[in-house]
C-alpha cells in the first residue's frame, strides 16, 4: 500500500516535469529563444491587432499552400 | 534657438531650417515622406513604439532595386521552397529599436504575395518568403526602402544553417539530460539514505524504475553524440573518449536494468545520466568555440563590387561584373574599387593599392597605366578597358587562392585529444584485466562485473572533458575583456605552442599613414589657411599635414579659399584674400619656378605663398606606440620575429631598425608572403601572422593563426582567428601571453584530473566503489578542475 503511494506520487511528478520540458523543448525548436532582444521587446507590441495580422498571415501562408500543385 | 524633434526620426535640429507641415516638423524630405506613408498605411502607432529612441535618417543614394530581379542575383542569393516560393535572406540596415523591426515585419506583411517576413532584432537578419508570380523582389526592397531602411543581400550558406542547427541540436539534447539529471538526484537521496538506513526491496525497485524511466533519453537521445563520435572513432580505427564514456555508460546501464529486475545489488542509474550530462556541456563548449568557416568567404565575397558602370558610346550602364568582357570600357568614379583588371585609356587620378601591395602612398595613373582590380580609386575619373574578364582579374584570382589556402589551414592537434587516447585504452583494458582478475580470484559473475564496470565509471572523463573547454573559456573572456578576440578555444593553445611570429609593416608595426615628424618655418604665414587648404584634400600627405596644423596650433575654424584646384600627383593650389597659394610635392613647387631642397628620405610637403616657399613638413609612416617594448618582449618569450612587407627595402629596414626587428623581406608580392610561411612551415615552425590588409590575407591564410588588427581591412578581419581591437603590439604581445597562461591552465586541468583517476581507479579495482562514491567523486573533480580554471583572473591582472 505504501509503495504503492510512492509510485504514484513519482510517476504524477515525473509526469508533469515531462510535460514543462517538452513545452520547453517545443520552444527551443519553434525558434522562440533564436533571438534574445527581440523576445523581450516583442511583449510591447501585443495587442488585437497584432493577433489579428498573425491570423491574416497565416491565412496567407495557407492560401500559397493550397494554390501550389505538386506534379 | 530653440530645437525641435523631427517628427519621424526624432533627431533634434532648430525650428527654422526644419520643413514646416501643419502641426508637423521634418528634419528632410525623406522623413517626410516617410511619415506620410506610415499614416497611410495605417501603421503610425510606430511612433507611439518607438519611445524614446531615434532614427537616421534616411538615405536618398540605392543601387537600383531591380538587380534584385536578375537572373545572376537569384541564383546566388534566392532559394525556392518546397512550396515553389522564393526565400532571400537580407540584412537590414537602419534598424535602431524594437519598433523598427515592428514596422518593417508588419509593411511587409501587408503586401500581398508576402507569406512570411521575419527579422531578427539581435543581428538584423531578415528572412523572407514570398510567392514569385505575385509580387517581385524588388518590390519588397523597394517598400523596405520606402519606409527608410535599406537592405542587403546576404548568403545564408549551408554552414551558417548547419551550425546553427547543431547548438539547437545541444540545447534540445541538453535540456533533457539536464531535467532527467536533476531529478534523478532526489531519487537517488531516498537511495542514498537507505543505503545507510535500510529501504525495503520493493520501494528500492520502484525507486530504480524511476530512475531507469529517467535514464534511458538522457543515455539514448542526450548521449546519441556519444554513440556517433565513438562510431565514427572505431570506423578510424582510434580509440576516441567517446567510446569510454559509451562503454561505460551503456554497460553501467545495462548492468542497472538487470540489478532492477533481479531486485538485488545497488543500480548505477544516476552515474550514467551524471557522467552524458557533464560530458554533454563539455563537448558543448567546445561546439560554441568554434569557429565558423563559412560566414568567413561570406564576407570576402561582400567585398568585391557585384557590379560596374560600362561605357558604351554616349551611354553608360550598370553591368554585372561577371558580364564583363576583355576589351568592355569602364568607367571608375572617386571612391569606387575596380573589380576587374584593365588598362587607363582616358583620364587620370590616384589610386590607392596599399591593399594589395603594402604600398603607403597612392600611385598616380594616366593613360596607359595598368589598373588592378581590389584597388580603390582616390580622386580619379577614369575610362579603362578591360584587359582581363572577371574571373580571371587580380582579386578573383585572390579570392580563389584563399579559399584554397582556408581549407587547407593547418591544425596542431590539441593536447587532450591525444591523451584522451591513450587514457581510453589504458582504462578500457583495466577494467577488462580488473573483471578477469575478480573472475579467477574466485568471485560471482555479477561481483566481477560490477567492479568491472565500477572502474569505467569512476574513470569517466567527466573532469577530463571539462579541463579543455572550461579552461580556454576563461581565457577567451580575458583576452577579450582587453580587447583581444580569439575567435575559437582551439586557437589559443596552438598560439601557445607558436615558434615564430610574422610582422606586416603597413598598419601592423606602422601607423598605416604618414605623419609630419619635422616642420620648417621659412617665413611667417598663418597656418589657418594651410589648414583650410589640405582640409580640403583626401590625399593621405594633405591628412597627415592637416592633422599636425589640428595638434599643433589648434586651427579648426574654417577660413574660405577661393578657386581650388587639386592637381593630381602634385598637389593643391588655391587663392586666399587675392594672393596664390599652393602645398604639394617637388614636382608642384618646380612647376611654379621654386628652387626646392628635395634631399630627404622621406615624404615632403612644401607650402608656398605668393610664389615664395614659407614651410616644409617631412612626413613618415611612423611605429606604433610602443612597439620597440612589445618586439622585445615578444623577442623575450623566444619567437622569431619577421617582418614582411611588399614596400621597398630602404623604407622596411629603417623601420624594422626603430623597432629592434633584425629580420625583413621586403618588396614581396601577397604570393610571395604566404610562400615564406609555407617554407617556414616546412622548417617546422608554428607560423603566428599579424596583418591588417587584402594584400596580407594570403599570408593570413597560410599561417596557422593570423592575427588581425581591429581597424584593417574587413576581409583580413574575417580571415584571421585572433582580432586585436585596440590595434597595438602592445595587445600582440599580450595575447600571447593570455594564450601561454591559458595553455599552463590546460596543463594542470589534465594533470588534476589524471592525479584524481590515479587515486579511485586503484579503489574501484578493489571493489570499494559504490554508486554514491563514483557520483560524489565525479562532481568533486569537475569541480576542482572549474575551481582552479578561475583561478586564472587572479593570476592575471
Amino acid at each position: 500500500m505504501d509503495s504503492w503511494v510512492i509510485a504514484m506520487m513519482l510517476g504524477a511528478s515525473l509526469f508533469l516535469g515531462a510535460i514543462a520540458l517538452s513545452a520547453f523543448l517545443w520552444g527551443i525548436k519553434n525558434g522562440q529563444f533564436d533571438d534574445e532582444k527581440k523576445m523581450m521587446n516583442q511583449v510591447q507590441f501585443d495587442d488585437e491587432r497584432e493577433l489579428n495580422d498573425a491570423a491574416n498571415q497565416q491565412r496567407k501562408q495557407e492560401a500559397a499552400k493550397k494554390e501550389y500543385r505538386p506534379e | 534657438m530653440s530645437k525641435v524633434k523631427c517628427d519621424h526620426c526624432h533627431l533634434e535640429f532648430s525650428d527654422e531650417v526644419m520643413i514646416h507641415d501643419g502641426e508637423y516638423r521634418f528634419c528632410c524630405n525623406g522623413c517626410q515622406g516617410i511619415f506620410h506613408l506610415l499614416k497611410d498605411e495605417g501603421l503610425e502607432s510606430f511612433y507611439s513604439k518607438m519611445g524614446d529612441a531615434t532614427l537616421s535618417p534616411p538615405s536618398e543614394q540605392f543601387e537600383a532595386s531591380s538587380n534584385f530581379d536578375t537572373p545572376a542575383f537569384h541564383e546566388r542569393f534566392v532559394t525556392t521552397t518546397k512550396e515553389n516560393l522564393s526565400q532571400v535572406s537580407l540584412v537590414i540596415e537602419g534598424i535602431h529599436c524594437a519598433a523598427c523591426v515592428w514596422l518593417n515585419e508588419k509593411a511587409l506583411h501587408k503586401m500581398d504575395g508576402v507569406i512570411e517576413a521575419y527579422i531578427n532584432y539581435t543581428n538584423n537578419k531578415a528572412r523572407i518568403i514570398w510567392n514569385p508570380a505575385v509580387v517581385k523582389l524588388s518590390s519588397i526592397i523597394d517598400m523596405i526602402r520606402a519606409i527608410g531602411y535599406n537592405a542587403f543581400p546576404y548568403d545564408a550558406s549551408l554552414q551558417e544553417v548547419r551550425a546553427n542547427k547543431e547548438r539547437k541540436e545541444y540545447y534540445l539534447r541538453m535540456a533533457v539530460a539536464t531535467f532527467a539529471t536533476m531529478n534523478m538526484m532526489w531519487i537517488a537521496v531516498a537511495q542514498y539514505a537507505g543505503y545507510f538506513t535500510g529501504i525495503s526491496q520493493e520501494i528500492k525497485t520502484i525507486l530504480n524504475i524511476a530512475e531507469w524511466v529517467l535514464a534511458t533519453p538522457v543515455l539514448f537521445y542526450s548521449g546519441w553524440v556519444f554513440y556517433r563520435g565513438a562510431y565514427y572513432g572505431l570506423k578510424n580505427r582510434s580509440i576516441t573518449m567517446d567510446l569510454l564514456v559509451v562503454t561505460g555508460s551503456s554497460l553501467a546501464y545495462l548492468y542497472s536494468i538487470y540489478i532492477t529486475l533481479m531486485e538485488k545489488g545497488e543500480a548505477y542509474f544516476d552515474s550514467v545520466a551524471m557522467i552524458i550530462t557533464f560530458v554533454l556541456f563539455g563537448k558543448f563548449l567546445e561546439v560554441l568555440s568554434r569557429k565558423n568557416a563559412a560566414d568567413t568567404l561570406d564576407v570576402i565575397g561582400k567585398h568585391i563590387p557585384r557590379e560596374v558602370s560600362i561605357v558604351e558610346g554616349e551611354s553608360i550602364r550598370s553591368v554585372n561584373v561577371s558580364d564583363v568582357k576583355e576589351g568592355d570600357v569602364i568607367l571608375i568614379r572617386s571612391g569606387e574599387r575596380s573589380a576587374i583588371d584593365g588598362e587607363v585609356i582616358s583620364g587620370e587620378g590616384s589610386f590607392d593599392e596599399s591593399n594589395l601591395t603594402g604600398e603607403s602612398e597612392p600611385i598616380f595613373k594616366r593613360i596607359g597605366d595598368k589598373i588592378i582590380s581590389g584597388t580603390t580609386s582616390i580622386d580619379a575619373l577614369i575610362h579603362y578597358r578591360a584587359t582581363k574578364d572577371f574571373a580571371h582579374s587580380t582579386l578573383s584570382t585572390l579570392v580563389n587562392l584563399l579559399e584554397n589556402a582556408m581549407a587547407q589551414k593547418p591544425s596542431i592537434e590539441q593536447l587532450a585529444n591525444r591523451l584522451s587516447q591513450y587514457f581510453s585504452s589504458t582504462i578500457l583494458f583495466l577494467a577488462i584485466a580488473t573483471f578477469w582478475g575478480w573472475y579467477f580470484w574466485p568471485h560471482s559473475f555479477d561481483r566481477s562485473l560490477m567492479v568491472g564496470i565500477s572502474v569505467i565509471i569512476i574513470a569517466c572523463p567527466c573532469a577530463l572533458a571539462l579541463a579543455t573547454p572550461v579552461a580556454t573559456l576563461v581565457g577567451l573572456a580575458l583576452g577579450a575583456k582587453r580587447g583581444i578576440l580569439f575567435k575559437s578555444a582551439a586557437q589559443i593553445e596552438t598560439m601557445a605552442k607558436a615558434t615564430m611570429v610574422v610582422l606586416d609593416k603597413t598598419g601592423t608595426i606602422t601607423m598605416g599613414r604618414p605623419e609630419v615628424v619635422y616642420a620648417t618655418l621659412h617665413q611667417p604665414f598663418d597656418m589657418g589657411v594651410l589648414y583650410a587648404l589640405v582640409s580640403l584634400s583626401k590625399h593621405p600627405i594633405s591628412r597627415g599635414v592637416m592633422e599636425y596644423i589640428g595638434r599643433t596650433e589648434n586651427k579648426t575654424d574654417s577660413i574660405s579659399i577661393e578657386e581650388v584646384r587639386e592637381l593630381p600627383a602634385r598637389g593643391m593650389i588655391g587663392r586666399h584674400n587675392g594672393v596664390m597659394i599652393a602645398g604639394g610635392n617637388a614636382l608642384l613647387m618646380e612647376e611654379l619656378g621654386l628652387n626646392v631642397d628635395t634631399r630627404s628620405d622621406k615624404s615632403l610637403f612644401y607650402y608656398a605663398v605668393d610664389n615664395v616657399l614659407t614651410a616644409t613638413f617631412e612626413l613618415r609612416d611612423q611605429p606604433k606606440e610602443k612597439a620597440l617594448e612589445s618586439i622585445q618582449t615578444l623577442h623575450d618569450l623566444g619567437l622569431r620575429v619577421v617582418m614582411l612587407t611588399g614596400d621597398h627595402e630602404a623604407a622596411a629596414l629603417r623601420v624594422a631598425q626603430e623597432v629592434g626587428i633584425k629580420e625583413v623581406y621586403a618588396h614581396l608580392t601577397p604570393e610571395g608572403k604566404a610562400a615564406f610561411i609555407a617554407s617556414a612551415h616546412d622548417e617546422g615552425y608554428i607560423v603566428v601572422m599579424a596583418g591588417d590588409g587584402i594584400n596580407d590575407l594570403l599570408a593570413l591564410a597560410a599561417s596557422d593563426i593570423a592575427i588581425a588588427m581591429g581597424n584593417g581591412s574587413d576581409i583580413a578581419i574575417e580571415v584571421s582567428d585572433v582580432v586585436l581591437m585596440h590595434d597595438s603590439l602592445t595587445s600582440l604581445a599580450e595575447s600571447f601571453a593570455i594564450s601561454r597562461k591559458t595553455y599552463a591552465l590546460i596543463k594542470q586541468n589534465l594533470f588534476i584530473s589524471l592525479v584524481y583517476n590515479s587515486i579511485t581507479i586503484p579503489l574501484a579495482m578493489m571493489g570499494y566503489i559504490i554508486p554514491l562514491i563514483a557520483a560524489i567523486s565525479m562532481s568533486f573533480s569537475s569541480l576542482l578542475v572549474v575551481g582552479n580554471s578561475m583561478r586564472v583572473r587572479w593570476l592575471y591582472k
